[in-house]
This record gives C-alpha cells, sequence and structure tokens, in this order.
C-alpha cells in the first residue's frame, strides 16, 4: 500500500516539474516591450555598482542605470540578483534579459553573449596589506606569492597569462575575498579595487593599493546572443543617456568622484 | 531555441576535471578514516564510559548532526581565524569534513555496539580479557558484518559532500567545473559532464566496497 502511494506522489511530482520547465529563450525586445517588464540581472556584492540598503532592496550604479533604461523603454524594471559565476548561464537562458554587475567585454565572453556599447569602464588595480614588499604588479609572479581572487572574473585569465608563477586561491564572492585577505590568507588580489572599497572598510587591518592601474577594461550590457532588437535598442540608448550626461551623475552619485577614465562616446557602434 | 551543445569545447579540459575528481576521493577516503576512528572511540565511551563523558559525546552527535557541513566549514575557515587559528583550505575541508563524520559514525557504530551478544560479553569477562580487549576482538569483528552497508552508504554520501570543498579555494571535481564554466560558459555541457564524473565515482567506489563486504565481513549489498 505505502508503495503505491509513493509511486504516485512520484509521478506527479514529475508531472508537475516538467509542467515547470520550459525551453529557455531569450526574448526579443517585441516580447519585452509586450510584457511591460524587463528583467535586469545585477550582482548585489559588488558595491557601488551593487548593495543591499536598510530594507534589503538592492540598489546601486546598476539599479539606477538600468531605472533609467526601463524609462526609456516604457516598461517595469525588474531586478534578479546574480552572482559572478551565474550571470552568464542566465542571460543565455533567457532567465534575465540583460545583465550588469560589471560586465567586462573580453572575446570569451562574446562567444556565448553579445555586448552594448560600453556603459563604464573599469581599472584592474592591486589590493595588498600594508608591509607587503610589492611595487608593481610584476613584484607578483613569484612562487611564493598567493593570489585570492573571485571565482568566475576576468583577472583570472589576465594572472594566467602574466603571472604564472604565482599561485590562486579561488574564492565565492568578493566579501570572502576581501575577509581572506585581511586574514593573511593571500598576499594580494588583482582586481577592480573599486568594488572592494565597502568590504575593506569592515577589517582592522591596512590595506594597500598599489598605484599604478594593470589595465583598463570597459563593461557593457550583456545580453543574449538571439535577442533580436534589444542590444540593437541599447546601443542607441546608451549612446543619449552618455550625451546626457546622466551616465556621468548616476557615478558620481555612487562612487563619489568621476569615472577615472571615461567612455569616449562616438555615434557609431 | 538557438543552443547548440558543444561537448568538443570542454573536452580539453578533462584531464583537469579528473584530477579534481582524484583529490575529492583522497578528501571523502582521509575523512571518513578520521569519522571512523572518532566514531568508534565515541560509541565506546557512549557504551561503557562514565556517565559525564558519555554526555558529551552524545552533545557532540546532537550538534553536528544538526547542523549544515557547510556552516561547520566556514567556521573552520573563517570565524576561526579571529581568534587566531589560521587553517588552510584544505585543512579546514578536511577538518570539517572529519568531525562531520564523526558524529554520524558514533551513531552508526553506537547500533553497532548495541547488537553485542551479551553471552559473549560474559565469557570474555571470565577470560579475564580488559575492556579494550573486549572491543577489540569481541565486539568490533561481529559488529563488522552487520556495520559495514551503513558505513559505506556514509562513505558514498561523503564523496559526494566534497563538492562544497569549492566554495573554500579547494579545486576539487566542481571547483574545476566551475572554473571550467567560467572559461568556457558551456553550462549544460560542463555539469553534465561533471555529474557523470560523479556518478562513475561514486559506482565505482560502491563496488569496491560491496567486493570488500562480501569477501571480508560476508556483508551482502548492492550497487546499483
Amino acid at each position: 500500500m505505502l508503495d503505491r502511494i509513493a509511486y504516485f506522489v512520484a509521478m506527479i511530482t514529475t508531472a508537475v516539474m516538467a509542467l515547470f520547465v520550459s525551453p529557455a529563450s531569450a526574448r526579443t525586445l517585441d516580447e519585452i516591450l509586450k510584457s511591460g517588464v524587463i528583467h535586469v540581472g545585477v550582482n548585489p556584492n559588488l558595491p557601488p555598482l551593487g548593495k543591499y540598503n536598510d530594507k534589503n532592496e538592492v540598489v546601486g550604479f546598476d539599479v539606477d542605470f538600468a531605472t533609467e533604461i526601463a524609462k526609456m523603454l516604457g516598461v517595469k524594471l525588474d531586478v534578479v540578483q546574480v552572482g559572478s559565476p551565474d550571470r552568464i548561464p542566465f542571460v543565455t537562458s533567457g532567465k534575465i534579459d540583460m545583465v550588469l554587475g560589471g560586465m567586462t567585454r573580453n572575446p570569451e565572453r562574446a562567444k556565448v553573449i553579445d555586448f552594448s556599447a560600453p556603459v563604464h569602464t573599469e581599472a584592474l588595480g592591486v589590493l595588498t596589506l600594508e608591509g607587503k614588499p610589492f611595487a608593481s604588479w610584476k613584484d607578483l609572479d613569484k612562487p611564493d606569492v598567493t593570489l585570492v581572487q573571485v571565482r568566475g572574473t576576468t583577472p583570472i585569465k589576465f594572472i594566467e597569462d602574466n603571472l604564472k608563477n604565482a599561485k590562486v586561491t579561488l574564492l565565492d564572492n568578493y566579501p570572502d575575498v576581501i575577509r581572506a585577505l585581511s586574514q593573511g590568507r593571500g598576499d594580494a588580489m588583482i582586481d577592480v579595487i573599486d568594488y572592494a572599497g565597502e568590504f575593506m572598510a569592515k577589517y582592522p587591518v591596512k590595506w594597500k593599493v598599489l598605484k599604478e592601474p594593470i589595465d583598463v577594461d570597459y563593461d557593457g550590457i550583456g545580453v543574449a546572443k538571439n535577442s533580436t532588437g534589444l542590444k540593437d535598442w541599447l546601443n542607441v540608448a546608451i549612446f543619449s543617456l552618455h550625451r546626457s550626461g546622466k551616465t556621468a551623475d548616476i557615478w558620481k552619485k555612487w562612487f563619489g568622484i568621476d569615472m577615472l577614465f571615461p567612455v569616449e562616446t562616438t555615434p557609431f557602434f | 531555441m538557438g543552443y547548440t551543445l558543444q561537448y568538443g569545447q570542454i573536452w580539453p579540459y578533462l584531464p583537469a576535471l579528473l584530477s579534481g575528481a582524484w583529490l575529492s576521493l583522497q578528501i571523502a577516503f582521509l575523512a571518513f578514516c578520521g569519522g571512523l576512528f572518532i566514531g568508534t572511540a565515541g560509541a565506546a565511551f557512549l557504551t561503557f564510559g562514565p556517565i559525564w563523558i558519555a554526555r558529551s559525546v552524545r552533545a557532540y552527535v546532537v550538534f553536528f548532526t544538526n547542523t549544515p557541513q557547510l556552516v561547520q566549514i566556514y567556521f573552520l575557515y573563517f570565524a576561526l581565524p579571529d581568534v587566531g587559528i589560521l587553517l588552510s583550505s584544505y585543512g579546514a575541508v578536511l577538518l570539517g569534513m572529519t568531525i562531520n563524520a564523526g558524529a554520524y559514525l558514533v551513531e552508526i557504530q553506537r547500533a553497532g555496539f548495541a547488537s553485542r551478544r551479551a553471552s559473549e560479553m560474559e565469557a570474555a569477562e571470565t577470560l579475564g580479557f580488559t575492556r579494550w580487549q573486549q572491543i577489540r576482538y569481541v565486539i568490533l569483528p561481529h559488529i563488522a558484518h552487520t556495520l559495514f552497508p551503513p558505513l559505506s552508504n556514509h562513505y558514498i554520501l561523503m564523496t559526494l559532500g566534497t563538492s562544497m570543498a569549492a566554495i573554500f579555494g579547494v579545486e576539487e571535481l566542481t571547483g574545476v567545473a566551475f572554473n571550467v564554466n567560467s572559461r568556457t560558459f558551456r553550462s549544460i555541457e560542463v555539469f553534465s559532464v561533471t555529474a557523470l564524473i560523479y556518478v562513475l565515482m561514486t559506482l565505482a567506489a560502491s563496488t569496491v566496497l560491496a567486493l570488500l563486504g562480501r569477501s571480508l565481513f560476508r556483508a551482502r549489498m548492492r550497487v546499483i
């Protein structure tokens, strides 16, 4: 009798699950306009691009920028929280229509998703502790150096290409990496130091940021490869936001300073 | 749908995945051995020890079987440094899994100890066996046959449980899979291959354990 019930329950569960599994595909611009809502992926662990406020809502540069985009499109904004490793699968599967969260544009990612025109820039720097004997990032290319990085971020490829001797420990997110660095689990982190600023303040250690920025990258909005119309519209929208100075205003509001390396706005994409 | 499966893209990463699988097996094996030691000692103390030791073992078991293993390792890795104990990634994961396994194995072993035969224990006592000799020569060999299936089950669970080590920077199978995924973005391909490797690993482990059980302990177990 009991196994009959178990069998029945299993069948019902499978049937219900099958109903919820829908084929994954990205929405076109028309579908987004028709549905009246746009799903945007924001990483809440990247202050000031995305962070939690007192009411546990996600706020930040990304949210404000996405709000402007949604306003221009005339749809409602739905913020979906993503992390570094899962933001690209979310876009390709259509769970979100577009993703921000410091989406650095590089050829590897461009194989799988499409990028809009650059929204902002990011400068890779070295975060280390006071007392460590490093003057520039090239000093890190030694076998007794341990770098602590976030899984799934762009500096990892950079380290593999340029700092072959250093050891790398990969942790899940920025708060964990900064905590690990403050506990002495590594010598340095190579990443965009602006994002780590808020976490760094939480630990009673003396931080040191090496002056020389390693590289400047362009961050755009990531969209799925077959979403017809959205990327082209985004390029036009971003151009007008840059031109009207709105992007610079939102940046100043969240970062406190102007963009270190401004995005040159050209009318061609 | 627009997404084409491309297994060829992750083929070059297969050796990395397999070396990650080897690390998973290592961690599970070492943690299980440590846990087995704790389990046997704990069960012995529970059955024969003074009441205050028995109560402490009981408290240890209740605490560590009712909290998630992930939280336990998180505590060892991120909270201990605040009081001055800095464990490496591998060390924290191994210690956490050992302590966690120990708690579950105390329970399993205790059931085995409880199934000891009173007549055999009396015979051993009359022959002058010390408590330690009673455990080693009378109890353990006779309960090994009954305990083998639950112990091998737990070992399989631990092999799968090593997947959380990736969160702490240990590049075992799941960690390598995450890395390959963030490099190639072929999530479906990477994780289906990883799942297959896990299935093969646990099947291999169950088969070895089943053969071991049948030959050494006369314990009949199903593999699939």
